[in-house]
């Protein structure tokens, strides 16, 4: 193994490894490369559908008085537009981008966790399908992107319309939340060895700090669907004031997402631009340091100012200040890093290039944007520009400014990795030029609409109110930007066909993604680099045949398996060999049956839900069949005289991070229901004339009992295997306490009275629900232990299944703890008069 | 992974996990003293609001003791992080918490 063969004859074998077969053989494709740019391709069609959309829009309001769409349709119009550009095209754009860039960037072979890359693209993509398919049919949600009830409750909104919406985003959102997870797991230990955290390209950090986000972000949305559907399908008032829910409760928790949803956006884009920036700069990053504590304090500050989208809904004041502040505030972090893109050009010598032009663009548009926000973040300026156009025009460009921009950057900088061609000029500039003037005539205009009192959403307007010909030059505006974008497409695919071949690293960047060659190969590196300064200052044409040469580490194939290696969290040391899960349809088959279940929900056929459900998780159960080892290896040899464990035999390895990670997220979602929970209990009105609830209190003690000793159980089995005797029986009997648990949570749910007549019921009834669920998830993972002891997967070095039934044995133990504590209290609240 | 690296990319993220803390913290209080109409609302307030800057303060004076290359760097961001979140909890709640009136 360590004399090294050919290049050629090396490349051979780990293709024959880590290749996708042709014909229908595609679709079980588990390649971070091909579902990167599948992900990206996806986006970009609904990229058209969104801007196709948008068109339609403008038609209908360059002239008074048109009756081009009617007011029906131009609701479910405008409602898409907005939906399709935010979930169905920003997010999985720079999630394709991460999919595809992460690896490369840090030098390893592929994400954490290859299938569930597949799974969430096919449940984005019926997902979308889903809401395109809804809107060719004319039942498309039709009240606004961000759903307000009662607009969206039954009574408001009685065709399955705001359905779509609801299942369909949330089967979109599976995709944002695994791939929150895989960034997370990946950035933090999938980099080439001696990458430390502070070596680690900017763009990365990037990414880190937006998967921290979504973790914590997109949860509060999820479970809003997810209640918001409850009431419309089984008439649990959790938004109906009249009893006891209140709307604002949705405005909050969309809200809670919302906000932080755009620095989401941003924040990607921003690495991008962070990226290209030194390049053609010509000198490194000013400011790293300095740039990433920024990063790591708009990741926080941007939760804190949810609100400001809710200022005029009769806030106290004291609340509306701290929001005010806090979105006034998060404009400095801001600042930090476009001075210190600024900065990095002014110090360098620039070169020019074509994606210098939308890195122009960007900051003009941008900047723009930042002052209008921080105009909107002032309360009473917001309460007259409130749901004007103005309000358009800022969203507008904030957005389009800090995404499609530095998104039109990107694609001319990394399509040349993608094509191996380079780019053609003669079409990207004028295309440059149309979307620019396009823009600013369509946007910088609704200002004034916005100013001189045009409402959002309204599908026409009289024309005596000064408002016409600002609106047809915004039109005229949109169609010249159409134009731009259909340019840049064709750009696109002409350098496919025409473009300039070219050797390694065009632009003369110094990150390891120009390190491969390009197109990139299906195993990115033939060998994994020793990483020694920061990783943006690499020489990648230096580097990259060495590389290719097998030099490195595992620079070889071994037993046909998918390797990649695993560093420490911080220091970037080797810490273990990573066998990647191979090529497989069960993610395409899971997604098609996680896809029933939102389809058996939306066509209102209750009983066949379950089902779906218990197909999707017995194929979840298959997933781990072929993973792992049936016994102790010890360390292997992985090159440069150097060994390591594999993953199986690691303490700390990324299916373990994993799983923290799924449980913060899962612990958000809960305490996001909390929170619902004390808000309608504090706020909402219609709670003092209802009597205190009568609950069988040892079923409740019991439960939480029973809960308790499964999670003592599975730490003691853990102990036991961690010191070589037999666990299995603990085990079992862990998770015979957990169903035990779940079985006695059931004469609570049955003590409640009518779920539907007050949302404090309805609240008890969701947060028993997720208890049960929970402790059933547990005991799972803990009977799924068992039998893998059986198995022969279980030792005393390879313990991964025992971390993992502790860890949700005490998730479930805990969360049963807080469910029955909230029972408690909203079951006591009231007087009865 | 070392003692010294975890506990430099734990304090990246400390001081604004406090300061998130601090605002859940203020806003509930805010929220709770509105609804029960406590007479010494916006003492509790100030009192919360004293409570949450103390491990700020310390945080945003104290580096965590690494020698090594990567753990000592990330302290430095750290650091800044710190000190940021330390005049974000000052920006952002000390006025509206002395000046504003909390439930109108
Ligand atoms: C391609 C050029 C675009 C044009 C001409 C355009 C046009 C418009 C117009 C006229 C509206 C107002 C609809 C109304 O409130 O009555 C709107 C709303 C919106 N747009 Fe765009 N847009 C474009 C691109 C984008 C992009 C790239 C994004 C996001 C990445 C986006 C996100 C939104 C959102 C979230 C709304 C709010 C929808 C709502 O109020 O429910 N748009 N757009
Ligand atoms: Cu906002």
């Amino acid at each position: 193994m360590s004399q090294t063969p050919s290049p050629i004859r090396l490349h051979k074998q780990l293709d024959a490894i880590w290749q996708t077969p042709s014909g229908w053989g595609r679709l079980s494709s588990v390649n971070h490369t091909v579902l990167g740019k599948r992900f990206m391709l996806v986006a970009l069609v609904f990229f058209a559908i969104g801007g196709l959309l948008s068109m339609l829009i403008r038609a209908q309001l360059a002239t008074p008085d048109s009756a081009f769409l009617g007011p029906e349709l131009y609701n479910q119009i405008f409602t898409m537009h907005g939906t399709v550009m935010m979930f169905l095209f920003a997010i999985p754009m720079f999630e394709g981008c991460a999919v595809y860039m992460l690896p490369k960037l840090l030098g390893a072979r592929d994400m954490a966790f290859p299938r569930l890359t597949a799974y969430g693209f096919w449940c984005y993509l019926f997902g979308g399908t889903i809401l395109i398919v809804a809107m060719l049919l004319g039942a498309a949600p039709n009240g606004g992107w961000f759903m307000y009830t009662p607009l969206s409750s039954r009574p408001y909104t009685p065709g399955i319309n705001a359905d779509v919406w609801l299942l369909g985003i949330t089967f979109v959102e599976i995709s944002a939340v695994t791939a929150a997870v895989e960034i997370f797991v990946t950035i933090l230990r999938m980099r080439a060895p001696g990458m430390s955290l502070p070596r680690m390209p900017l763009f990365a950090w990037y990414m880190l700090v937006t998967a921290g986000m979504m973790i914590f972000g997109f949860p509060p949305l999820i479970l809003g669907s997810i209640l918001l559907e409850l009431e419309r399908a089984f008439d649990l008032p959790f938004f109906d004031p009249n009893r006891g829910g209140d709307p604002l409760l949705w405005q909050h928790l969309f809200w809670l997402f919302g906000h932080p949803e755009v620095y989401i956006i941003f924040l990607p884009a921003a690495g991008a631009l962070s990226t290209i920036i030194p390049v053609f700069a010509q000198r490194p990053m000013l400011g790293y340091r300095a740039i990433i504590a920024a990063i790591v304090a708009m990741g926080f500050l941007s939760f804190g100012l949810w609100v400001h989208h809710m200022f005029t809904v009769g806030i106290p004041h004291m609340a509306l200040a701290f929001f005010s502040a806090a979105s006034a505030l998060v404009a400095v972090p801001t600042a930090v890093q476009i001075f210190a893109w600024i900065g990095t050009l002014a110090s360098g010598r620039p070169r020019w290039d074509i994606p210098m032009l939308y890195v122009a663009g960007f900051f003009v548009v941008f900047v723009i944007g930042g002052l209008t926000g921080v105009m909107l973040a002032m309360v009473p300026f917001n309460t007259q520009a409130h749901d004007s156009y103005f309000v358009v025009a800022h969203l507008h460009y904030v957005l389009v400014g800090g995404f499609v921009f530095p998104m039109l950057a990107a694609i001319y900088y990394w399509l040349p990795h993608i094509s191996g061609r380079q780019s053609l000029y003669r079409l990207s500039v004028p295309a440059f030029w149309l979307i620019l003037i396009g823009f600013n005539l369509t946007f910088f205009l609704m200002h004034l609409t916005g100013l001189m009192g045009m409402p959002r959403r309204i599908s026409t307007y009289p024309s005596n109110w000064g408002w016409d010909w600002l609106n047809l030059l915004s039109s005229i505006g949109g169609f010249i930007l159409t134009m731009g974008l259909a340019l840049v497409l064709a750009d696109m695919v002409l350098q496919f066909r025409l473009g300039r071949r070219y050797r390694r690293d065009p632009w003369q960047a110094g990150t390891l993604e120009w390190a491969t060659a390009t197109p990139p190969p299906t195993y990115n590196f033939a060998a994994l680099p020793r990483i020694d300064t920061r990783a943006d200052q690499l020489s990648p044409d230096r580097i990259g045949p060495r590389l290719a040469g097998g030099e490195g580490y595992l620079g070889f194939a071994r037993n046909g398996e998918q390797e990649t290696l695993a560093v420490d969290i911080a220091t970037g040391e080797i810490d273990h060999v990573i066998i990647l899960p191979r090529r497989s349809f069960l993610p395409l088959w899971t997604a098609l049956a996680t896809g029933s279940i939102f389809l058996a929900l939306l066509f209102k056929l209750y009983w066949a839900a379950p089902l779906g459900a218990l197909v999707t998780l017995a194929l979840f159960l298959m997933w781990p069949r072929s993973l792992g080892q049936r016994r102790d290896v010890g360390p292997v040899d992985i090159g440069r005289g150097e060994t390591a464990v594999l993953d199986a035999e690691a303490v700390g390895n990324v299916t373990v991070l994993a799983n923290r990670t799924a449980v913060a997220m899962n612990g958000t979602l809960f305490a996001s229901l909390l929170f619902g929970g004390l808000f309608l209990l504090i706020v909402a009105p219609n709670w003092t004339d209802i009597a205190p609830l009568d609950m069988p209190i040892w079923a409740g003690l019991s439960a939480l009992l029973a809960a308790a000793a499964g999670a003592v159980l599975a730490w003691l089995a853990r102990k036991r295997n961690g010191a070589g005797r037999p666990a299995g029986g603990f085990l079992a009997a862990a998770a015979i306490a957990q169903g035990v648990a779940t079985g006695l949570v059931v004469p609570l749910m049955l003590a409640v009275p009518d779920p539907t007549g007050h949302a404090r019921q309805a609240v008890i009834m969701a947060v028993l629900l997720y208890a049960i669920l929970h402790c059933g998830l547990g005991a799972l993972m803990a009977a799924h232990g068992v039998w893998r002891i059986g198995r022969g997967f279980v030792s005393a070095r390879r313990q991964t299944e025992l971390v993992l039934a502790t860890l949700w044995a005490a998730y479930a133990a805990g969360a049963t703890a807080l469910a029955l504590g909230l029972t408690l209290l909203l079951g006591s609240a009231g007087g009865g008069s | 992974m070392t003692s010294g690296d975890k506990r430099a990319l734990l304090s990246l993220v400390a001081g604004f996990t406090v300061w998130s803390a601090a605002f859940v913290l203020l806003y509930a209080l805010q929220a709770l003293g509105c609804a029960y109409g406590w007479s010494q609302h916006r003492l509790v307030l100030c009192l919360a609001f004293v409570v949450a800057s103390l491990p700020l303060v310390w945080l945003a004076f104290w580096q965590s003791p690494a020698d090594d290359e990567p753990a000592s760097s990330l302290s430095v961001i750290a650091l800044w992080a710190n000190r940021a979140a330390l005049g974000a909890t000052v920006l952002v709640f000390l006025g509206p918490i002395a000046a504003v009136s909390p439930c109108l």
